[in-house]
């Protein structure tokens, strides 16, 4: 199905002809942050692929603050910022509004139909509120692809170790046990890919359904992964952008990340049923870290509501999980030191994914009862790594990726029966 | 003469016993086959229903509809398809029943036949908002103690099971003024369960919860969710 585009848009897409990278940025009400990404990802280009024609894509979903006018006004030529001394080739920009669902994954189709129809080789999508974007993540992103012919790229941050709890507990080590590839960030943001995985993109009858809307992040790295294309990570260091909205809702962002993994369970069933261990992906990019400053966490809150969840939701629990997980929960419950142990997390993530397919109670309501689930699971592993570093909060996260999968065949089992 | 007045008065009497027998006999033998056919037809159709049902994936549909907990709660623990093969043998049943006491052919009982029959629909719209109600009340009761136990809420069973009952009691009344039965008693009843209960909230959570109320609107202005002030970034 083609993705319809303004009449502006394809004028100037017939002008330009073909390019040979492509950067997209997907935007709403960005006005304050989108210049600096715009001129980042300029001088990027203009640093180190010079020569190569490129463009600039900002895919908007109607913004009213002057996103529009601050990409169009964003520019980069000053070439002793960036250390080169040859003539920066002029970067395109086209601003466009994307049709469709509103939602991130409806930008990011209009962003590789405009990389098809450019032809465009490399092609590399960061969020437009980035604070601290540099040029060198346009290396890190475009390069893989563009020299070593890999066709995707997913990022890896610096990341304070409590940070990303939803994917370091349930979407990194899932995704791992699932399609065996160690991803370690596959719902990071920020993305490099092939004008032939973008095309690839686009044959999937997807952007009608909620990838359109929220899940288009881990929909990119699965899809990548589990219909072979090549993988690789690049190191980007940390990612800053805008305040966390106050009002984000915890139970609102694990059922719509944790709804699209299931989802892609349903759909790549066949591929990851005969898969067996993971393997390591080729990383770009120089690994580092630096002190971060320490973040409050309320454990004594989560426990609070896992202990609650233990006492009034094990009738929505039932559905999902056998009597002996059921038992254990209400003895982590009672314990005094709450200690929530690997094998019994990976038990309740696969009994929930098998519950999730047989649909025995509405889905959303399923998901949301795992809120307290998780944040049981999330204050334990807290408190377990309270006087941890980071190399050994990375160990911990391993073990629970290795846990499942060991336990594969139990979520077989559950997915079959 | 008193003996031929006695034999005429018994001879007519007989006679007629015996005419109305005729006219009466085959109509109450029609009733009867009418009746067993129709004691054949419900055990015939609620069999059908308990083999058939389960094969075609009602029970599991029953399941994921939530009919099946609904059920459960109202403490019926046999297969929902057992459970509908009953309800229609016995509706089948029913039918049958008022069809047989048609070929009688007395004007009661054709009278009875037709009110039945016009109450008929009243009926089964009231089931049908019985069901819907018990259906919608229990989703809803599940999704309110979801998000109160996700909020951090002490009192989640307790909100969860005051929806559960105000939309089943909203329902139930509904069928029963629909049926016609006690129409003020019922309206009456409800509006002064309702009103009085929406009174006392008013007044608890506007006096003695005062500063309960004004935390819990702190709250919910600077919206934040079940982990308070975290700084974790979860994603």
């Amino acid at each position: 199905m083609t993705v319809p585009l303004d009449p502006g848009v394809e004028k100037r897409l017939g002008d330009l002809g073909q390019v040979e990278l492509l950067v997209g940025i997907p935007s709403f009400n960005s006005a304050r942050t989108i210049g600096h990404v715009v001129r980042a990802a300029a001088a990027g280009l203009a640093k180190y692929f010079p020569g190569r024609r490129a463009v600039i894509v900002n895919s908007d979903g109607g913004s009213k603050d002057g996103t529009a006018e601050a990409v169009a006004a964003a520019d980069f030529s000053s070439p002793g910022t960036i250390l080169v001394s040859h003539p920066l080739t002029p970067v395109h920009k086209i601003v466009t509004p994307y049709h469709g669902i509103p939602g991130k994954g409806s930008a990011f189709r209009t962003i590789f139909a405009i990389a098809g129809r450019l032809q465009a080789r490399a092609c590399a999508v960061v969020d437009s509120d980035l604070r601290s974007i540099t040029p060198e993540w346009i290396e890190l992103l475009l390069g893989p692809v563009i020299k070593e012919g890999f066709d995707y790229v997913s990022p890896l941050y610096l990341r304070h170790k409590y940070d990303g709890t939803i994917t370091n507990s349930i979407v990194y080590p899932l995704t791992r046990a699932l399609y065996g590839k160690e991803v370690r960030q596959p719902i990071g943001g920020d993305f490099g890919f092939s004008g032939r995985l973008a095309g690839h993109y686009l044959t999937k009858p997807v952007w009608e359904s909620d990838v359109a809307r929220f899940g288009i992040d881990i929909w990119m790295t699965t899809t990548a992964i589990a219909d072979g294309f090549r993988v690789c990570q690049a190191f980007l260091g940390a990612k800053i952008h805008d305040a966390k909205d106050p009002g984000a809702d915890l139970a609102g962002m694990l059922v719509q990340v944790v709804s699209s993994v299931f989802d892609l369970m349903e759909t790549y069933r066949e591929r990851w049923a005969a898969l067996q261990g993971a393997e390591p992906v080729p990383l770009f990019g120089f690994p580092h870290g630096v002190g971060l400053e320490p973040i409050r966490v309320n454990v004594e809150r989560m426990i609070g509501i896992f202990r609650q969840g233990a006492r009034d939701l094990d009738e929505v629990w039932r559905s999902a999980l056998p009597e002996e997980d059921l038992a254990a929960l209400q003895e982590v419950a009672r314990a005094e030191s709450h200690h929530f142990p690997d094998p019994l997390w990976v038990r309740v993530v696969y009994g929930f994914a098998a519950a999730y397919r047989r649909r025995r109670l509405p889905r959303e309501q399923l998901l949301r009862s795992l809120v307290p689930l998780y944040l049981g699971r999330t204050a334990s592993f807290v408190r377990q790594t309270a006087d941890s570093g980071a190399e050994e909060v990375e160990k911990a996260i391993q073990d629970l990726a290795d846990e499942y999968v060991r336990q594969k065949p139990y979520l077989l089992s559950r997915w079959d029966g | 003469m008193w003996n031929d007045v006695m034999a005429d008065v018994i001879g007519k009497t007989l006679t007629g016993f015996r005419e109305d027998l005729a006219a009466f006999g085959p109509r109450l033998l029609a009733m009867l086959v009418i009746l067993i056919v129709g004691l054949l037809a419900a055990g015939g159709l609620r069999l059908l229903v308990k083999l058939a049902f389960p094969r075609l994936g009602f029970d599991r549909f029953a399941e994921g509809a939530g009919v099946a907990t609904v059920l459960r709660h109202g403490g019926i623990t046999t297969p929902a398809s057992s459970v509908l093969a009953l309800v229609l043998a016995w509706s089948v049943l029913g039918v049958f029943v008022l069809l047989a006491v048609g070929a009688l052919n007395l004007q009661y009982a054709r009278d009875f036949v037709s009110q039945a029959f016009s109450w008929l629909p009243h009926l089964l719209v009231a089931g049908a908002l019985v069901v819907l109600g018990v259906l919608l009340a229990d989703f809803v009761r599940r999704s309110v103690l979801i998000a109160a136990v996700n909020a951090g809420l002490g009192s989640a069973r307790l909100l969860a099971a005051i929806v559960h009952t105000f939309l089943v009691v909203l329902f139930a009344a509904m069928a029963l003024e629909h049926l016609g039965v006690g129409r003020q008693v019922i309206l009456v009843s409800f509006t002064i369960l309702f009103g009085g209960a929406v009174f006392a909230l008013a007044l608890a959570f506007g006096l003695a919860g005062r500063d309960l109320a004004g935390k819990a609107l702190e709250r919910l202005a600077q919206g934040r969710d079940a982990t308070g002030n975290d700084e974790l970034d979860h994603l």
